[in-house]
C-alpha cells in the first residue's frame, strides 16, 4: 500500500490560532479515530480489510503502519464473531472500534449486538465500551444490500446508543465521544457524505456530547428535524426557497434531544422529519409521536416525514431516486408545510 | 360585492393610525331614513374615544349590516344607502363582501380559490393563543388553507392591535389606550361572584379594556414601586409667586406641572426611566411623551402630551390645562391618546397618600403625584433639629424590574425629589 | 465453605503424600480431591434443591440443570487462575460455585429475588458474577463463544498470560457463531479453552441429527487440537482443561476439549426426556460421576467411606441453609425494572476464586473477590 506520508509522520496536531482548512467527513472520522488511538493505548480496531488495506473506504488508511496489528486487527468474514469479540475485548477494558463493512451487514452481527451486547449492563452489571462503525445510506446504485439506513432496528435494542453525524466536525466529535462511552455506540456514518461533505474541524481534542442537537439553521416558520443525508438536504431546500425554515440536526438519536426538537416545534408550530431510512417506524414516526404527546397545543399543522418509502432500495438510478428523498421533494414538501 | 349605481357601502372608518377597530355605539337613523351626504349616521367608539360616522352619500338608509354593541374591523361594511339611479356611485370606502375583503390594511387578502372552507378549523396552537390572549377568532382573518386562520395570522392580528401587541394594560388609577378594542375579557372562571348573587352589570367598552389592560400589565412587568417624600415648601411659595400671573394668561398653574417639568428634566437624567422593553432588547425614546392621567366619571383616559422636554414651566401647565380640559369633554383625538412614554397620575387630588401604580404599557415605569398633606417634620438647623411643619407628599413610582434595577429607580426619584426642593423647578 | 477448604488444606499438608494416579499426575493434594468431591455434589444438591423449589411453584419461568454433568463444570474451572475469565452456561453450575458463587444466591437467582447475582434483571442460569471474573450468558447459543474469545483477544493484545474459558453442547457446534468463534480463534490463535459438553441431546436432538463429522474432529481444521475426554471423570476433565490451559498461556493457541457425558435430566424441568431409549439412561446411569468419583477417592486415595459421606452430608446441609436464605430474599422492587440500561463507567472485572492447591502455596490464600489480584 502506498501513502505519500507515513503515518508515523503525521504528529498529532497541535492547537493553532489560524483556522486550517476545511476537511472532509471521510478525514474527520479518520482524524477521530486516529487522534483517539493515539491518547487510548486501550483503544482497537476490528474489522474486515481494515489493517493492511486500510479499510474498504480508506477511513484506517495508514493505521496498521502507526498502531500495528495488536491494535489494528483484520477480522475474518465473521459479524457475530466481531462483535462477539469487541463485546469480551470491551468487558476487559479495551476499547473495541469495530466496523461493519457496509451498515446492512449488520444484519449478520445482529444477534451479539442486540442479544449480548445491548443487554449486558443491564442484565449483568458489566459494562461494554465499544464502538460500531457502520458506512450506511445510498445514492449510488449500491442496490439493496449496500445501501440501507438501519438505524431503527437499533433504536428498538434498549441498551445501544445510535449516533448519525451530518457534518465533518460533528463526525470527529461524535466517534470520539462514542469511543469514551461505557455503551455499546452505534455510529451511522453516511457514505454520501464522506467526500461530498466539508467543513471546519476543529484539531486536537474534539468530542461532541452524545444527546443533543445542533441548530444548523435558525428560522420562525418551520422546522425541519433532521440526521444523516437528510440535513444537507434541508439546508439547501431552505436556501433555494429562501424561506425562514429552522434546521434541527439530531446528530444522536439514542439518547435522543428532545428538548430542542420541542423548542424548535414551540417556536415554528410547523415541523417535518426528514430520514432517508424508510418510513415506517423510523425515527420520523417516534420524533411525531413525541411531539404530539408534549407540543400538541404548539402545533399550527400535521407533523409531516420525508422518507424513503418502505421498499428495499433499488439498483437501478431512476429506480434508486425515485425511492431516496431529493431535493425537489424537500422543496415541495416545505413548500406544502409553509403554505398550510 | 361591489356597489352598484343604487346602493352605496358604509364602511367602518380609519379612525386613528393604529386603529383597526370599532364598536358601534348607536345608529342616529333608522333603515329608511333619509339621509344626507356628510350627516352623521352613527357612533362609533374605540374604546375610549368616540367618533361619528359621516354618512357618505345621500338617499335612504336601506340596510343596517352591524347593530350596536357589534365591532367591525376598519374597512368593513356597516350599512348600506340606496342612492337612488343617477345618483352618484363612486364608492367612497366601500369594499367588497365581508368574506374575501380586506383584513387589517396592512395584510394582503387571500384570494378564496375554490378549496374547502377551512375557516372554521382551528389548530391547537391558534386555540391555545387565542384563548390566552383572549382573541375572538371570529374576529380574525384567516389566510391559510381553505380560509383557515394560521397562526401566523393571529399574530398579525394580535400585532395590529397596537394595545395587543405592546400589551398595554391599564393601572387603576392610570390610563389605558384607547384602540383596544373591547376583547373577550381573558379566562375567568367568576364561579364564586356567580354563586355570590346580587345586581348583574356588564361592563361598559371602557371597563372591559380597563380590565383587560390592567391584568395584562400585571402580567407583562415585573413591577416594583419605590417611594420618595418630598417637601413642597419650595413649590409652593414659587407657585405663589407665579400663579396670578398665568392665571392672567388663561394658564392654570398646579403642583402637578412642578412635578412634571421636574419628572421630565429627571428623565433626561435617568434615559432608561424613558424607555420600553421589546422582547429581549430595550428601547430608549428620544422623545418624552408624557401622559398625564385624567379621571373621567366612567374610568381613567391618559392624552399624551408630546415632546415634552420641550416645554417650559407655563408651556407644560398650559398644555396639562388643556388637555384635561378635552379629556373631560371628550374631545380627545385617538392620537392624542397613544404614543406615551412615561407617565404621571395624581389621585392625591382625592386625599389618598399612598399607592402603587400600575404601569402603562408599553413604559417603564410610572409617576403618582399622592396628597399633599401638612406634616410635622424634623428640620436640620444649625446643630440643632427641629420640628417643622412641611407641606409634604409621596412619590411612589412603580417601575419594570425587567428594564432597571432599584437603584436606578431610586435615583431618579432622588432626582425629581431635589429639584422640587431645591427651587430649580422654576 | 471456604473454612472447610482451609482446614482440609491444613490436613492435606500435615497427611502423607497424595498418592499420583492417572490422570491428574501427581497435580492433585488430597484437600483438592476433597474439593473437587465438595463442589460436585454442591451442585448436585443445589440442583436438586433448585428443582423442588420449581415444583413448588417457586421459580418463575423454566428450570434447567446439568444433572449428571457436574465432573466437566468443576473438573475444567478448578484449572484456572483467579485473573482468567469464564463464560458459564446453564449446565455449568459448578463452575460459578468453583470460583466462589454460594448457592444461595443461584438459587435466589432462579426465584428472581433482590439477592439472585441478577437482582432479578435476568433468570434461570443467565447469570455471571463480574466481580468473580465471569460475563454471564444469554440463551442464544454459542453467542458466549465470541466473547470469550474477545477477552482472549484483550490478553493477547496486552502479551497477558491470561486465559478464557467457555463451554458450549454439541447442538450448538451446529451454529454459523460456533463456527466464527472456532475459526477466530484459530486464526488469531487465542489463549482461549472451549469446553465442548456432548450430552448427546440438544433438547431432543440426538448427535446424529446436529453433526456428520463430531467436533472434536474437526477442531484439528481450524488449527489447533481438539481433545476427547471422558466427561464424567472429574480429574480426567481437570488434566484436559490445565493442559490446554498451560497451552494458552504459553501463546499455543486454542484448545477444544470434547467432553463425552449423559444429560440425566430433561432439556428443562418441563422436559419429560421421553425420547430417551431407555438403555441408554441405565448405561449412564451407572456411570455418574459423583458415586463414580466417590468410589474412587476411597478406593485409590485413601479416603474413608465415612468421610466421603461426611463431605455429601455437610454438603447438602450447607445447601439447606442457603436455600433458606435465598428463600428470605425479598423481590426487587419495580423501579429497579428501567435501571441499568446505561452504564456510567466501565469497571475493571474482578477475580475468581481458585481454590487449586498449586495456585494457594505459590502465592498464599487465592480468597474471592480479588484478594490475589
Amino acid at each position: 500500500m502506498t501513502t505519500t506520508e507515513t503515518a508515523a509522520s503525521r504528529q498529532p496536531p497541535a492547537q493553532t490560532d489560524e483556522p486550517r482548512e476545511d476537511i472532509t467527513y471521510l478525514e474527520a472520522i479518520s482524524e477521530g479515530l486516529r487522534d483517539e488511538m493515539r491518547r487510548d493505548e486501550t483503544v482497537i480496531c476490528f474489522g474486515e480489510d481494515i489493517g493492511a488495506f486500510g479499510g474498504a473506504f480508506k477511513v484506517t488508511d495508514g493505521f496498521y503502519e502507526e498502531f500495528g496489528a495488536a491494535r489494528v486487527i483484520d477480522a475474518p468474514l465473521a459479524e457475530n464473531a466481531i462483535i462477539g469479540a469487541a463485546v469480551g475485548a470491551a468487558a476487559e477494558g479495551l476499547k473495541p472500534v469495530c466496523e461493519m463493512q457496509f451498515a446492512d451487514f449488520i444484519a449478520c452481527g445482529f444477534d451479539q449486538l442486540v442479544n449480548v451486547a445491548a443487554k449486558l449492563h443491564y442484565r449483568q452489571g458489566v459494562a461494554v465500551p465499544m464502538v460500531v462503525r457502520l458506512p450506511s445510506g445510498g445514492g449510488f446504485s449500491g442496490g439493496p444490500f449496500h445501501s440501507q439506513n438501519p438505524e431503527a432496528w437499533l433504536l428498538q435494542s434498549p441498551g445501544l446508543k445510535v449516533v448519525a453525524p451530518a457534518t465533518a466536525a460533528d463526525a470527529k466529535g461524535l466517534l470520539v465521544s462514542a469511543i469514551r462511552d461505557p455503551n455499546p455506540v452505534c455510529f451511522l456514518e453516511h457514505k454520501g457524505l464522506y467526500r461530498n461533505v466539508r467543513d471546519q474541524v476543529p484539531e486536537g481534542e474534539h468530542a461532541v456530547p452524545l444527546g443533543k442537537a445542533r441548530i444548523a439553521r435558525e428560522g420562525s416558520e418551520a422546522s425541519v428535524i433532521a440526521y444523516g443525508s437528510s440535513v444537507p438536504l434541508a439546508l439547501r431546500a431552505a436556501e433555494e426557497l429562501g424561506e425562514d425554515v429552522e434546521v434541527v440536526d439530531l446528530r444522536s438519536l439514542c439518547p435522543l434531544d428532545t428538548e430542542a426538537i420541542l423548542a424548535s416545534v414551540r417556536k415554528t408550530s410547523k415541523v417535518m422529519v426528514a430520514h432517508e431510512a424508510t418510513r415506517s417506524c423510523g425515527v420520523g414516526a417516534e420524533v411525531s409521536a413525541l411531539i404530539s404527546e408534549e407540543a400538541f397545543e404548539d402545533l399550527d399543522a400535521p407533523i409531516r416525514r420525508l422518507t424513503a418509502p418502505d421498499v428495499p432500495i433499488p439498483f437501478s438510478p431512476p429506480l434508486e431516486q425515485a425511492v431516496l428523498p431529493q431535493l425537489d421533494d424537500m422543496k415541495e414538501a416545505l413548500g406544502e408545510l409553509l403554505g398550510y | 360585492m361591489s356597489s352598484s349605481a343604487t346602493s352605496v357601502s358604509v364602511a367602518m372608518p380609519q379612525m386613528g393610525i393604529s386603529v383597526s377597530e370599532g364598536t358601534i355605539l348607536e345608529w342616529r337613523k333608522a333603515v329608511g331614513d333619509e339621509v344626507v351626504a356628510d350627516e352623521p349616521i352613527a357612533d362609533v367608539t374605540t374604546d375610549k374615544v368616540d367618533v361619528e360616522i359621516p354618512c357618505p352619500a345621500s338617499g335612504v338608509l336601506a340596510k343596517i349590516v352591524a347593530e350596536p354593541g357589534d365591532t367591525v374591523p376598519v374597512g368593513e361594511v356597516i350599512a348600506e344607502i340606496d342612492v337612488g339611479g343617477g345618483s352618484d356611485s363612486t364608492s367612497e370606502g366601500s369594499t367588497a363582501g365581508p368574506v374575501a375583503g380586506e383584513g387589517p390594511p396592512a395584510e394582503v387578502a387571500a384570494a378564496s380559490n375554490g378549496e374547502a372552507d377551512r375557516s372554521g378549523f382551528v389548530s391547537p396552537v391558534v386555540r391555545r393563543m387565542a384563548a390566552e390572549h383572549g382573541v375572538d377568532l371570529s374576529q380574525v382573518e384567516g389566510h391559510g388553507v381553505g380560509g383557515r386562520i394560521r397562526k401566523k395570522d393571529l399574530l398579525a392580528h394580535l400585532e395590529s392591535k397596537p394595545a395587543e401587541k405592546p400589551s398595554r394594560p391599564l393601572h387603576t388609577e392610570s390610563p389605558y389606550v384607547p384602540e383596544q378594542p373591547a376583547a373577550a375579557p381573558a379566562g375567568g372562571d367568576g364561579q364564586a361572584p356567580a354563586e355570590l348573587g346580587g345586581r348583574r352589570e356588564e361592563m361598559t367598552p371602557m371597563r372591559k379594556a380597563i380590565a383587560e389592560h390592567m391584568f395584562r400589565s400585571r402580567q407583562t412587568a415585573a413591577h416594583c414601586t419605590t417611594i420618595v417624600e418630598v417637601d413642597f415648601t419650595a413649590v409652593a411659595a414659587r407657585r405663589a409667586e407665579l400663579k396670578e400671573g398665568y392665571s392672567r394668561r388663561g394658564v392654570s398653574l398646579t403642583f402637578l406641572a412642578f412635578v412634571a417639568r421636574a419628572v421630565v428634566e429627571s428623565l433626561e437624567e435617568h434615559p432608561i426611566l424613558n424607555a420600553s422593553v421589546d422582547g429581549d432588547e430595550i428601547v430608549f425614546h428620544d422623545d418624552v411623551n408624557l401622559g398625564i392621567a385624567v379621571a373621567l366619571d366612567q374610568g381613567l383616559i391618559v392624552p399624551v402630551i408630546p415632546r415634552a422636554q420641550r416645554l417650559s414651566l407655563e408651556g407644560m401647565a398650559a398644555a396639562i390645562g388643556d388637555v384635561a380640559m378635552r379629556a373631560r369633554e371628550r374631545k380627545l383625538t385617538p392620537d392624542e391618546v397613544q404614543g406615551g412614554t412615561f407617565t404621571i397620575t395624581n389621585p392625591g387630588q382625592f386625599g389618598a397618600v399612598l399607592a402603587t401604580p400600575i404601569i402603562n404599557q408599553p413604559q417603564v415605569a410610572i409617576l403618582d403625584l399622592e396628597a399633599i398633606v401638612k406634616r410635622p417634620v424634623v428640620v436640620e438647623g444649625e446643630g440643632q433639629d427641629a420640628i417643622g411643619i412641611r407641606p409634604m407628599a409621596y412619590l411612589p413610582l412603580s417601575w419594570d424590574h425587567r428594564a432597571l434595577d432599584g437603584a436606578e429607580a431610586a435615583r431618579f426619584l432622588g432626582s425629581v425629589k431635589d429639584k422640587l426642593e431645591s427651587g430649580a423647578v422654576r | 465453605m471456604r473454612g472447610d477448604v482451609a482446614v482440609a488444606n491444613g490436613s492435606a499438608r500435615a497427611s502423607a503424600k497424595a498418592e499420583a494416579r492417572e490422570p491428574s499426575g501427581g497435580l492433585l493434594t488430597r484437600a483438592d480431591r476433597a474439593a473437587l468431591l465438595r463442589f460436585m455434589a454442591m451442585m448436585r444438591a443445589a440442583e436438586e434443591r433448585g428443582l423442588t423449589l420449581y415444583r413448588q411453584g417457586k421459580v418463575p419461568g423454566s428450570f434447567y440443570d446439568g444433572c449428571g454433568q457436574e465432573a466437566i463444570s468443576v473438573g475444567s474451572s478448578f484449572a484456572l487462575r483467579p485473573e482468567d475469565r469464564m463464560c458459564i452456561l446453564h449446565r455449568d453450575l459448578g463452575a460459578h460455585f468453583v470460583r466462589g458463587v454460594t448457592p444461595d444466591r443461584y438459587l435466589a437467582n432462579y426465584m428472581g429475588r433482590a439477592d439472585g447475582v441478577t437482582g432479578g434483571k435476568d433468570g434461570n442460569m443467565h447469570f455471571g458474577d463480574p466481580q468473580l471474573g465471569c460475563v454471564g450468558m444469554v440463551s442464544m447459543l454459542p453467542d458466549m463463544a465470541p466473547v470469550a474469545c474477545g477477552m482472549a483477544m484483550a490478553f493477547k493484545i496486552r502479551g497477558e498470560k491470561r486465559v478464557a474459558m467457555t463451554y458450549f453442547g454439541e447442538g450448538s457446534t451446529a451454529n454459523g457463531q460456533w463456527h466464527e468463534a472456532m475459526n477466530l480463534a484459530g486464526v488469531q490463535r487465542l489463549p482461549v479453552v472451549f469446553m465442548l459438553e456432548n450430552n448427546q441431546f440438544a433438547y431432543s436432538t440426538p448427535n446424529e441429527l446436529e453433526f456428520v463429522v463430531d467436533p472434536v474432529e474437526r477442531a484439528h481444521a481450524y488449527g489447533f487440537p481438539g481433545v476427547d475426554v471422558d466427561g464424567n471423570d472429574v480429574e480426567a476433565v481437570f488434566a484436559a482443561a490445565n493442559e490446554a490451559v498451560g497451552r494458552a498461556r504459553a501463546g499455543d493457541g486454542p484448545t477444544l476439549i470434547g467432553c463425552r457425558t449423559m444429560r440425566m435430566h430433561g432439556h428443562g424441568a418441563h422436559d419429560d426426556m421421553s425420547y430417551v431409549p431407555p438403555e441408554m439412561f441405565e448405561e449412564w446411569s451407572q456411570r455418574d460421576p459423583i458415586d463414580v468419583y466417590a468410589k474412587r477417592l476411597v478406593a485409590d486415595h485413601g479416603f474413608s467411606a465415612d468421610e466421603v459421606d461426611q463431605i455429601k452430608a455437610e454438603v447438602k446441609e450447607y445447601v439447606a441453609d442457603c436455600a433458606e436464605r435465598a428463600l428470605a430474599s425479598p423481590m426487587p422492587e419495580p423501579e429497579r425494572a428501567t435501571e441499568g440500561v446505561f452504564a456510567d463507567a466501565w469497571q475493571k472485572l474482578g477475580n475468581g476464586d481458585a481454590p487449586w492447591s498449586r495456585w494457594q502455596s505459590e502465592n498464599g490464600s487465592h480468597g474471592a473477590n480479588g484478594a490475589s489480584a
